[in-house]
C-alpha cells in the first residue's frame, strides 16, 4: 500500500516525467481538437515513438493522450459544430449553440472544468477498483476468463457506433483477424499462405494504424469540399459561481455514470457522453433549454466522457480487456514494453501501475491549465487545412508502423487494413469493434481450448462455474440489450402515435 | 464574435453525406453489397479451413483442432449476416452519395505508393504520396505541397534514424544517407 502511495505521488517529484506530461498533453490537445484526429489515431501514432523509453513514461504518453485529445474533442465540438473525437458528439448539442449566441468561452470553460472533475474523479476510481479487481481476478480460471471475453464481445452490440449486427460482425471478424499465423498449442499454420511473417499472428499496431488513421485519411478525402462554420472567442472563462451550482449535480451524476460506463468492457467515453449527456437532461429542472445552449448539457457529457478514461483503463489493466478503441492500443503498449496486464500487475509491478495512475491524474490537471489558457491557441489549429495535415498524418503512420519490427509487412498491412477499414465505415461498420475483436481474439480461443481440455470436451460445463455463468448471463444480456430498447422505442413511437391520432 | 470559414474551396459536393429516402424506401441492389461481401469472405475462410493440417490427436485432446474455431466464428458470421439481411429488407440504410473523385483518386495514390515503396524506395514513395495528396486535395501552392512533402519525411527520417535507431530498408533515396 505504501510503495502504491509513494508511486502514485513521485510522479509529482520527477520533473522529467512532468514535462513529458506536458508536452505530450499540448499534443493530446492538437490531436484531439482536429477533426478525424482522435484519442485512438493518436495513441496509435505515437506508439512507435516510446518504443525506447522506459514503460513508465511510454505508457503515460499514451495515456496523457487518452485523457487530453478526449477533453480536447470538445473545442472543436463547440467552435466549430464538429466533434474532434467521437466522445464529444454530445457535447455539440448544447456546446455549439452556447458558442453561437456569444458563450463560446463560458460553454469551453464549463467543458475544461467538467472534464477535469470527471478525469480526476475516474483516476481515484481507478486506483481504488482496479486492486480490488485484481482480487477477484487471482481467481480466474480459463472458463471464467472465457465468458468474460465473450461479455466484453457481446458489449460491442450496444456501443453507439453502427449498428449492433454490424458491430458483432466487425468484432467476430476482428477475432478472426487474431487466428491468422501459427496455432498457439498445435503450431499448425492458420491463414498464412506461406509467409513466415505472419508465423506470431498479425501485428497489432500496424493493424490499428491501418483501421484508425488511415481508413481515417480516406474518409477524411470525403469531406475535402466541406465548408466549416467556426465561431471565434475572445477568451475562456471560469465557470461562474451561479454556473457551479447549476452544473455541480450534473457532473457529479456524470462522475458515476462515465467511470461506470468505462468500466464496462468495450464501452468507451462516446457512450458515456451519451448517457451523461441525456441523464443530464432527464434530471434537469431546464429541459427545454437542452439543443439551445444549455450548460448542464456541455458540463454532463464532458464529465462524463472524461470520467470514462480512467474507468475503461480498469479492465484493461486488471483483465486485459479493453475498456475502450483507444485502450486497445494502449494494450499493445503495455505488451510491447512488458507489461502483460492482468492482476499479476497489481503484485509484481506495483510501482509501475501506480505512477502510471500519478500520470493521468497530472495529465489531468495539465489539461485544466492549458484548456483554460490555452484553449484559444489551441482552436487556431482547427484552421491547419486538410491538405496539409492529411499528407502529414500520412508519413507518420508509415514510417511508424515499420518502425516497429523493421518489416515492409507492416508497411502494407497499414494500407490494406486502411482500405478495409474505410470500406467498412463507409458499409456503416464500426472499426473500433474489429480493433477490440483483434485484441480479445487470442484470449478467447485460448481459454476456450483450455476449458474444454479442464472440463474433457464437454463445454456445458462452463456453466456449472458460478462467476464464468454470471459472465455469460450478463452476455446474453449484453446482446439483447439493443434490440430490447428498439423493440420498446417501437411500441412507445406506437403508443405516442396512436394517442396523437 | 465573428464568424468566418476555415478549410476549402466551394461547397459544391455533399459527398459522403445521407439524402431522406421516401418513408418507406424499398432496399436497394446496392443495400446488399456487405452481406454479399460477407458471405463471400466467410465461404473463402470455410474453405481455406479445409487446407489446415490435422494436428496429432494426442497434442489437441479434448480441445478443438485448429480449424474448427475459426469455422465456428464464421458459422456465426453467417447467422449474423442472415439478421443483418433481413434488417436490410425492414428497413434499407439510407441512401448516399457515391464518394467524389478526390476518394478514389487518394486510393489510387495508396497503390501507387505501394508499388515505389516496394520496388524503388519507401521515402520515395512517401514524398510522392504526399505530394500527390495535397495537391488532389486542393493544395494549389506547388511550393507549400513541395515543402510539405520533402521537409516532412526528411525530418520524420533523421528523428527515426538518429534517436530511434531505426535502420530503413535500402532504396534510391535511403542509399544517399546509407552508402551504396
Amino acid at each position: 500500500m505504501e510503495q502504491a502511495i509513494t508511486a502514485f505521488f513521485s510522479v509529482f517529484a520527477d520533473p522529467y516525467l512532468l514535462g513529458l506530461i506536458c508536452i505530450t498533453t499540448i499534443a493530446g490537445v492538437i490531436i484531439g481538437a482536429l477533426p478525424g484526429l482522435g484519442a485512438t489515431t493518436g495513441a496509435a501514432l505515437l506508439l512507435p515513438f516510446t518504443l525506447t523509453m522506459d514503460p513508465v513514461y511510454a505508457i503515460t504518453i499514451l495515456t496523457t493522450i487518452y485523457c487530453s485529445a478526449t477533453f480536447a474533442g470538445a473545442i472543436t465540438a463547440i467552435l466549430i459544430n464538429t466533434p474532434g473525437t467521437p466522445a464529444a458528439a454530445a457535447t455539440t448539442f448544447d456546446g455549439f449553440p452556447l458558442a453561437q449566441r456569444g458563450e463560446a468561452g463560458r460553454a469551453l470553460g464549463v467543458a475544461v472544468v467538467a472534464s477535469t472533475i470527471g478525469g480526476i474523479f475516474s483516476v481515484f476510481a481507478l486506483a481504488i477498483a482496479a486492486p480490488l479487481m485484481a482480487q477477484v481476478a487471482y481467481e480466474f480460471r480459463p472458463p471464467e476468463y472465457f465468458a468474460l471475453t465473450l461479455f466484453g464481445l457481446s458489449m460491442l452490440a450496444s456501443i453507439s457506433e453502427g449498428g449492433a449486427i454490424k458491430n458483432l460482425i466487425g468484432g467476430l471478424f476482428g477475432v478472426w483477424l487474431a487466428t491468422i499465423g501459427a496455432d498457439q498449442v498445435t503450431a499448425v499454420e492458420r491463414f498464412m499462405f506461406g509467409n513466415y511473417e505472419l508465423y506470431e499472428g498479425l501485428n497489432f499496431i500496424p493493424v490499428m494504424i491501418g483501421l484508425f488513421a488511415m481508413s481515417e485519411l480516406l474518409y477524411q478525402s470525403t469531406r475535402v469540399n466541406q465548408i466549416v462554420e467556426q465561431i471565434a472567442m475572445k477568451a475562456v472563462k471560469l465557470p461562474s459561481w451561479a454556473d457551479y451550482k447549476r452544473i455541480a449535480g450534473t457532473v457529479a451524476r456524470s462522475c458515476g455514470i462515465g467511470t461506470f460506463i468505462g468500466i464496462l468492457p468495450a464501452e468507451g467515453a462516446t457512450v458515456a457522453s451519451m448517457i451523461g449527456y441525456s441523464e443530464a437532461k432527464r434530471w434537469s429542472k431546464n429541459k427545454e433549454e437542452f439543443g439551445k445552449g444549455a450548460i448542464e448539457g456541455v458540463a454532463g457529457a464532458e464529465a462524463a466522457n472524461n470520467s470514462a478514461t480512467g474507468g475503461a483503463m480498469v479492465p484493461t489493466l486488471v483483465l486485459g480487456i479493453p475498456g475502450s478503441a483507444t485502450t486497445a492500443v494502449i494494450i499493445v503498449g503495455l505488451m510491447v514494453h512488458g507489461l502483460r496486464p492482468g492482476p499479476y500487475l497489481f503484485t509484481q509491478q506495483v510501482d509501475k501501475v501506480y505512477a502510471i495512475f500519478g500520470a493521468m491524474l497530472a495529465a489531468n490537471i495539465m489539461f485544466l491549465v492549458l484548456g483554460l489558457y490555452g484553449a484559444k491557441i489551441f482552436a487556431r489549429v482547427t484552421l491547419v487545412p486538410r491538405q496539409i495535415l492529411w499528407p502529414i498524418v500520412f508519413a507518420l503512420a508509415i514510417v511508424g508502423a515499420y518502425s516497429l519490427n523493421q518489416a515492409m509487412l507492416d508497411v502494407w498491412l497499414v494500407l490494406i487494413f486502411g482500405v478495409v477499414g474505410f470500406m467498412c465505415r463507409r458499409f456503416g461498420f464500426s472499426v473500433a469493434p474489429i480493433a477490440i475483436g483483434l485484441i480479445l481474439g487470442e484470449m478467447v480461443e485460448t481459454n476456450l481450448q483450455n476449458s474444454l481440455k479442464i472440463f474433457d470436451g464437454q463445454w456445458w460445463l462452463i456453466l456449472t462455474q458460478p462467476l464464468a455463468a454470471v459472465f455469460l448471463i450478463l452476455a446474453a444480456l449484453g446482446l439483447a440489450r439493443p434490440f430490447l430498447s428498439a423493440l420498446s422505442d417501437r411500441r412507445r413511437r406506437a403508443t405516442t402515435s396512436t394517442l396523437s391520432e | 464574435m465573428t464568424n468566418n470559414t476555415t478549410g476549402d474551396k466551394s461547397s459544391g459536393s455533399t459527398s459522403g453525406d445521407v439524402t431522406q429516402d421516401a418513408p418507406f424506401p424499398k432496399p436497394r441492389p446496392m443495400d446488399f453489397a456487405a452481406p454479399v461481401v460477407i458471405f463471400v469472405f466467410a465461404a473463402v475462410v470455410a474453405y481455406l479451413t479445409t487446407t489446415f493440417e490435422d494436428a496429432s490427436p494426442l497434442i489437441v485432446g479434448h480441445a478443438m483442432q485448429p480449424r474448427n474455431f475459426p469455422l465456428f466464428l464464421m458459422a456465426v458470421i453467417c447467422v449474423l449476416n442472415v439478421v443483418l439481411i433481413i434488417q436490410t429488407v425492414l428497413r434499407p440504410p439510407k441512401r448516399r452519395d457515391l464518394e467524389p473523385w478526390q476518394t478514389w483518386l487518394s486510393m489510387v495514390v495508396l497503390g501507387l505508393f505501394f508499388i515505389l515503396a516496394a520496388y524503388a524506395d519507401l521515402f520515395l514513395g512517401i514524398i510522392v504520396s504526399m505530394f500527390a495528396l495535397s495537391i488532389l486535395w486542393g493544395e494549389r501552392r506547388l511550393w507549400v505541397s513541395t515543402l510539405v512533402s520533402v521537409a516532412t519525411p526528411a525530418i520524420i527520417f533523421f528523428v527515426f534514424d538518429q534517436v530511434l535507431k531505426v535502420r530503413f530498408p535500402r532504396g534510391i533515396l535511403t542509399n544517399l544517407w546509407y552508402g551504396a
